[in-house]
């Protein structure tokens, strides 16, 4: 496979804020990658820098084969989707898609031929002649989708395309985006502070902090087996309780007496935080030997499954499994016990 | 309620005499054939023509006047949109400290006598670029200045109201230079606000005198002044219709500014 975008040791600041540090991975043919990340991470910048819409201060990227960072936006092969709707308010739908293609003098036959082509691949046939502000948001992020992919660009960046639509359009245009790359093939960099959206979209998630790289994986791999704590607690949910580390295999709970089994850590003994999974916690009986006691403190209903908050007796602290399909039969305020598998556990001093 | 709109109905009565009144006068003068002294409520609807308007229009300084007047009208128009939107858009995008500087000095025209601007303009150029002193085209530059308070709010309002940035960044991923997306993109969207200020600035360069007597050319409102020693008549019948033509462009213009809003 051929690296279609690579950022090599790209270095950007605004003032005295640092906006990337030394960022680098690449991008392979019809690959999508996310890069995911807090506000302020750096994920728009490492976007705008391949756009060309922000100079690097140092480090290069590249598009295909060649280094594209001296070169102005119009000349890079890019196609873009932006978080706002992008759409020239003045042109319509069809207009709006032969933008490009008129820009690079492509003839009015192809021109058409391509529109239709588009509108096809975005389901959105019946709407050439609409003017953006006919059609709804959604469909103008699909448009503005089209529009990036009628150039034919070598590869496609998207800045949070989905931020400003609903909740429910907002999975619709997602699967439609994830539908539209595989059928095209294109690289795409995605960006987006949804880990949600992220886990769903990509072939691989590049989680992001004050400017450096935190993990790059499979979304699988990123979820299961986060490599620091901060993945751990930014993408999924995770139980992140105070322990004491007793040994480099065993930790207690804040005042409580059971031992834990741990994986192997090389941290000194003393207090640590333990994080866990919620689905990495079973809900069991409370004659269960090696469970912890505690008591059902919040049920968090969800339709097939349901989450249950449990306050672990004695520690103060609330350990939430999740997916309890029996959990209807555990009232607030029951007693019950849980017991936490820690072999995909991170056991950490922050 | 009812208090507060026969206030404002008050209000609008009494402004629009006031604009009304000294029309309705200038008209009669202008228009009625009868001698100043006798014009009274009893014959207002007699002997009106538009006689002295013709006779002004035959006179081949009106007409070399009003061609001048109307060509820098229309330089100073085009010269606003060509100098001025590109410059605001490149502040926009790049420097808020540029903006600020801009709107500071748009404002200034309204602080600088144009005599001062005239002084300096001719100080500066009479050796460098006489031509700028000479011909009647070297208005142009001061005429953009003078018009800088109207024109710099309007298309400031215009671009306000424009997501500029991603506008700009979606038509260059898509291949245009600066130039295309100037013209293809940026203009089509801003052409209430470049119509609006086209207008205005046509306004006020019919209605320039100071500047253009300063340096002695002979523009509409200096023939105006002129004739009214000769044929008063004829000069107010004039004067009268640059006010329905000033009024018909400040109503286009609000009309444009509306029909952007929604």
């Amino acid at each position: 496979m051929s690296q279609d975008i690579a950022f090599r040791d790209v270095c950007k600041s605004f003032g005295t804020t640092i906006a990337l540090s030394h960022f680098a991975i690449a991008v392979q043919d019809g690959e999508l990658v996310t890069l995911l990340g807090p506000s302020g991470c750096g994920k728009s910048t490492a976007l705008r820098i391949a756009a060309g819409f922000e100079v690097a201060d140092s480090g290069d990227v590249s598009i295909g084969m060649s280094s594209v960072i001296a070169l102005p936006p119009s000349k890079r092969g890019i196609g873009m989707v932006f978080q706002n709707y992008s759409l020239f308010p003045h042109l319509t739908v069809r207009e709006n898609l032969e933008f490009g293609m008129r820009v690079r003098r492509i003839a009015r036959a192809q021109r058409t031929a391509r529109v239709d082509e588009l509108l096809e691949l975005v389901r959105l046939g019946g709407l050439a002649d609409r003017y953006p502000h006919q059609v709804s948001g959604g469909q103008q992020q699909r448009v503005a989708l089209a529009r990036a992919l009628a150039v034919q660009p070598r590869v496609l960046l998207l800045d949070e395309p989905l931020s400003a639509l609903d909740a429910t359009v907002r999975v619709e245009v997602r699967d439609e985006i994830r539908r539209i790359q595989r059928e095209s093939g294109i690289a795409t960099l995605f960006v987006t502070h949804d880990q949600e959206e992220a886990l769903a979209i990509s072939d691989r998630i590049c989680v992001m902090r004050d400017g450096r790289v935190e993990q790059v994986g499979t979304p699988q791999a990123v979820y299961r087996f986060p490599s620091t704590p901060f993945v751990a607690r930014f993408v999924g949910k995770v139980n992140d309780l105070e322990v004491e580390l007793r040994s480099s295999t065993t930790v207690r709970l804040r005042d409580h007496a059971m031992e834990i089994a741990i994986p192997s850590t090389t941290l000194s003994a003393g207090e640590a935080r333990l994080l866990v999974r919620p689905e990495d916690v079973r809900l069991v009986s409370i004659r269960e030997p090696q469970a912890l006691h505690g008591v059902v403190e919040n049920l968090h209903f969800g339709g097939a499954t349901t989450a249950v908050d449990v306050a672990v007796t004695g520690t103060g602290q609330v350990v939430r499994v999740s997916d309890v399909t029996r959990a209807v039969h555990a009232g607030v305020g029951e007693a019950v016990g849980v017991i936490l598998d820690t072999e995909r556990a991170l056991v950490t001093r922050q | 309620m009812r208090a507060t709109r026969l206030v404002w109905w008050l209000v609008l009565v009494v402004v629009g005499l006031f604009y009304l009144v000294p029309m309705l006068s200038m008209a009669r003068f202008a228009f009625q054939r009868i001698p100043v002294i006798k014009l009274s409520l009893d014959n207002v609807f007699d002997r009106w023509t538009v006689e002295p308007l013709f006779d002004t229009f035959g006179d081949p300084n009106f007409r070399k006047a009003a061609l001048l007047s109307v060509m820098l009208a229309v330089a100073t128009a085009v010269a606003t949109s060509v100098l001025l939107l590109p410059t605001m858009v490149v502040a926009h995008l790049r420097s808020s400290r540029a903006r600020k500087l801009i709107e500071v000095s748009a404002v200034l025209p309204f602080v600088v006598p144009a005599i001062a601007l005239v002084v300096g303009f001719a100080g500066a150029f009479r050796n460098t670029f006489p031509f700028l002193i000479r011909h009647p085209l070297g208005l142009v530059p001061l005429y953009v200045i003078t018009a800088l308070p109207f024109t710099h709010r309007t298309l400031e309002n215009g671009l306000a109201a424009l997501d500029l940035r991603t506008l700009v960044n979606a038509s260059r991923s898509l291949g245009a230079g600066w130039v295309r997306t100037m013209v293809a993109v940026i203009a089509p969207n801003m052409r209430a606000s470049i119509a609006t200020a086209s207008f205005l600035a046509f306004t006020v360069v019919l209605g320039e005198f100071t500047i253009a007597s300063l340096l002695l050319k002979n523009t509409l409102p200096l023939y105006l002044a002129y004739a009214q020693g000769q044929s008063p008549q004829g000069a107010f019948a004039v004067g009268l219709v640059l006010v329905v033509i000033s009024t018909v462009f400040v109503a286009l213009s609000n009309r444009f500014a509306r029909t952007v809003k929604t």
